[in-house]
């Protein structure tokens, strides 16, 4: 009986341990299965990895124009372009024979140098491409091309100093000189299309923008004080143009300082020193003034004056001259502003008109931050043609565009 | 006598051990100060009532910049309009573009809106990506982070001070925030209409929708054409806010709100650009109670 029941036993619980023995084989075999489906899923994801990453590897392989890529060392370029529409009361072969009377003749072996807006009827200006690169930690290079429809210029190449200590600056090339206040800015950046009339009679068509070195130094005061001197060529013929030897130094200290937080002041005074033709001292006296108010974020009224005065030795005895302009801009907003120039030389030769002067009134209208057209009207009572004083009433209208890099607003 | 002649010394040797940043605007200019605290004299560039992208580049501002030890930016092209050109002529190396003294605050944080395709034909925009990332309080704490390490390495005589005080910023800022993020999620999903591109990283943030901007593309003044747009997606769309920002022209805005009944709401863009907007905290909450009325 005994063994009986112990038997049984045994061999319920055979079948028991063999019942378990079972489960746990299912779940073993249903735990194996399921690392088995997770491996094989690891597996597959890293075989599609591996085939993208050495499919990346072959187009890398297949790239290799890329190695030495320098495109991101390309300089800063912008194209700026501008042309206009002219109604003149005088036609275009008479224009181009005009003189300042005391201040220059018409030479007709020479051709006539008019930048802008010679022809009555539409001209195009020129084309410029304006390029900046940094060189080096030492130096940045910047470059202006002026092209007109048959010439090619450098109107600007130079190269100034980046690590220089103690607030200089130095600058070495073909540059405009920062004598005055209007003199180192570019046509395309005027208030007015035309040269102010005293920098067209002293310093001629181009300014004054010649080869040679200049200094600047920021003054640690707290108002801004900034003295400058640069040794130039002196190939400027209106006032200079000794070509023994280079002959001219400029000297010019600009300060600026704010009545209120809205009202901004900038000052500076000038002298160029030089040998003209003859080889005999010419001197030349800038003074300037600003007086800029901000109404808001985009509207401004700016007040600016700038007088020139001339001293120039020659076999004939000195010779004293001298004119001024100042003009009012208002900036309404960022499409619209306007503005109104007044401007006489009202020293001269002794022989010579002293009420020689010109008016001119614009109208500005930006339909986006690049993109400018300008109406501008002007009375000129400055020329000559041959023997006669004839004045010059002028319509305008001009466009200006400035593509590419992003060229900032100066003061 | 003599211990006056020294602590004279030390006081003046103190204060011209302070170091010089100048920030371009305001809100750079108060994350500075929290940071670096009396180690450092801090002037601002900007006047926070003008559009950032327009600053006036005064002469004024040469002098400043001449003798600046570092200088904080926005960077992200906010600055290109203005800051170049008195960079060039402070004739300061210690703060040139890459040089030690130059932070550019928009590396530290992660841009939006950056354009696949770049072109002026759509306006004044940013190959960047939108440089307006201060209007979000979330990337403060890392920008202050840049500006602790940057003082740590050129004074690293305070470098504990810099880094002390960035924590206590940062715990104090994130406590702001979370104060912060649970009154603008009242406000989730509100549509609103901007006049420029100017709050994205808020909204994006705090899931506000952006219908319109008055502004037809970024920089370019609002057309007549487009203002009428901005009032048909209006009604279609039941939106009842308008953002204005302080330093744009407000008659385009008044014209749609009383085409629409919208409200028009002038928002701060920066540390003190209206009344109230003092400190950083403040100009965040104006934001967040004009926004979330």
């Amino acid at each position: 009986m005994i063994k009986k029941i112990v038997g049984l036993s045994f061999a319920a619980s055979a079948t028991l341990f063999a019942q378990s023995d079972l489960e746990q084989l299912k779940t073993q075999l249903a735990q194996q299965q399921r690392i088995i489906a997770a491996l094989q899923q690891r597996l597959e994801e890293l075989e599609t990895k591996q085939s993208s990453a050495s499919a990346a590897a072959t187009a890398n392989v297949q790239a290799p124009s890329s190695t030495f890529d320098q495109k991101s060392f390309l300089p800063d370029i912008a194209l700026i372009l501008n042309g206009s529409a002219v109604g003149r009361n005088v036609n275009n072969s008479t224009y181009e024979s005009y003189f300042i009377p005391g201040f220059g003749e018409f030479d007709p072996q020479e051709e006539s140098e008019i930048p802008y807006n010679k022809n009555r009827g539409f001209n195009f200006n020129y084309a410029e491409i304006a390029m900046h690169s940094t060189v080096g930690p030492y130096f940045d290079a910047d470059a202006v091309f002026h092209l007109h429809p048959d010439e090619f210029e450098i109107e600007e190449a130079y190269i100034t100093s980046r690590a220089f200590p103690y607030g200089l600056r130095a600058k070495a090339g073909k540059f405009l000189s920062d004598f005055g206040r209007i003199n180192p800015i570019h046509q395309h950046a005027w208030d007015f299309t035309s040269q102010p009339l005293a920098y067209e009679a002293i310093f001629g068509a181009e300014g004054l923008n010649d080869a040679g070195v200049q200094l600047q130094w920021i003054l640690p005061t707290d108002a801004y004080l900034m003295a400058g001197v640069e040794a130039l060529q002196g190939s400027n013929d209106v006032s200079f143009g000794d070509i023994e030897k280079n002959n001219l130094y400029v000297g010019y200290l600009k300060t600026g300082t704010d009545l209120t937080d809205n009202t901004t002041l900038l000052g500076g005074l000038s002298i160029a020193h030089g040998k003209n033709e003859e080889g005999l001292d010419t001197d030349v006296y800038g003074a300037d003034l600003t007086f800029k108010m901000m109404l808001d974020s985009y509207s401004s009224l700016a007040w600016q004056s700038e007088l020139l005065y001339r001293d120039k030795d020659t076999s004939q005895g000195d010779q004293d001259q001298a004119g001024y302009y100042t003009q009012l801009v208002y900036d309404y907003n960022q499409n619209w502003a306007t503005g109104i120039r007044y401007e006489r030389l009202y020293k001269n030769l002794a022989d010579m008109p002293h009420d020689l002067d010109r008016t001119s009134a614009m109208l500005e209208y930006k339909p986006f931050e690049f993109s400018k057209f300008r109406l501008q009207y002007a009375y000129d009572r400055s020329k000559m043609f041959g023997d006669e004083r004839k004045n010059i009433s002028e319509i305008l209208l001009d466009f200006t565009i400035e593509a590419g890099a992003h060229g900032a607003h100066a003061f | 006598m003599k211990k006056i002649l020294w602590i004279f010394a030390f006081i003046t040797s103190w204060t011209f051990a302070q170091v010089n940043v100048v920030a371009s605007y305001t809100y750079l200019g108060e994350i500075t100060k929290a940071i670096g605290g009396d180690d450092v004299n801090v002037k601002v560039l900007a006047s926070p009532k003008l559009d950032p992208h327009f600053i006036i580049p005064k002469p004024s501002l040469i002098p400043t910049l001449s003798r600046a030890d570092m200088l904080v930016a926005n960077g992200a092209g906010l600055e290109i309009g203005w800051l170049p050109p008195l960079l060039r002529n402070a004739n300061n190396p210690k703060i040139a573009i890459g040089s030690q003294g130059f932070v550019d605050a928009s590396q530290a944080v992660a841009l939006i809106n950056k354009p696949a395709t770049v072109s002026r034909a759509y306006g004044d925009v940013h190959p960047e990506g939108n440089p307006h990332f201060s209007t979000d309080p979330h990337n403060i704490v890392p920008i202050a982070r840049m500006i602790a390490n940057k003082l740590s390495n050129l004074d690293p005589q305070h470098h504990s001070a810099y880094q002390n005080r960035l924590a206590d910023f940062t715990t104090k800022w994130n406590a702001f925030l979370t104060q912060f993020d649970s009154k603008m999620h009242s406000c989730k999903g509100k549509k609103v209409v901007q006049y420029h591109q100017l709050y994205n990283y808020l909204f994006n943030r705090y899931g506000i929708k952006i219908a319109a901007t008055i502004e037809p593309l970024p920089g370019i003044t609002p057309s007549s054409k487009h203002t009428m747009e901005v009032i048909r997606t209006m009604q279609q769309q039941h939106v009842h806010t308008i953002l204005q920002d302080p330093y744009h022209e407000k008659k385009s805005a008044s014209f749609i709100a009383s085409k629409t009944g919208a409200n028009v709401k002038v928002i701060p863009h920066d540390v003190g650009s209206i009344e109230g907007t003092e400190t950083l905290k403040t100009f965040y909450e104006t934001i967040a109670n004009l926004l979330c009325q």
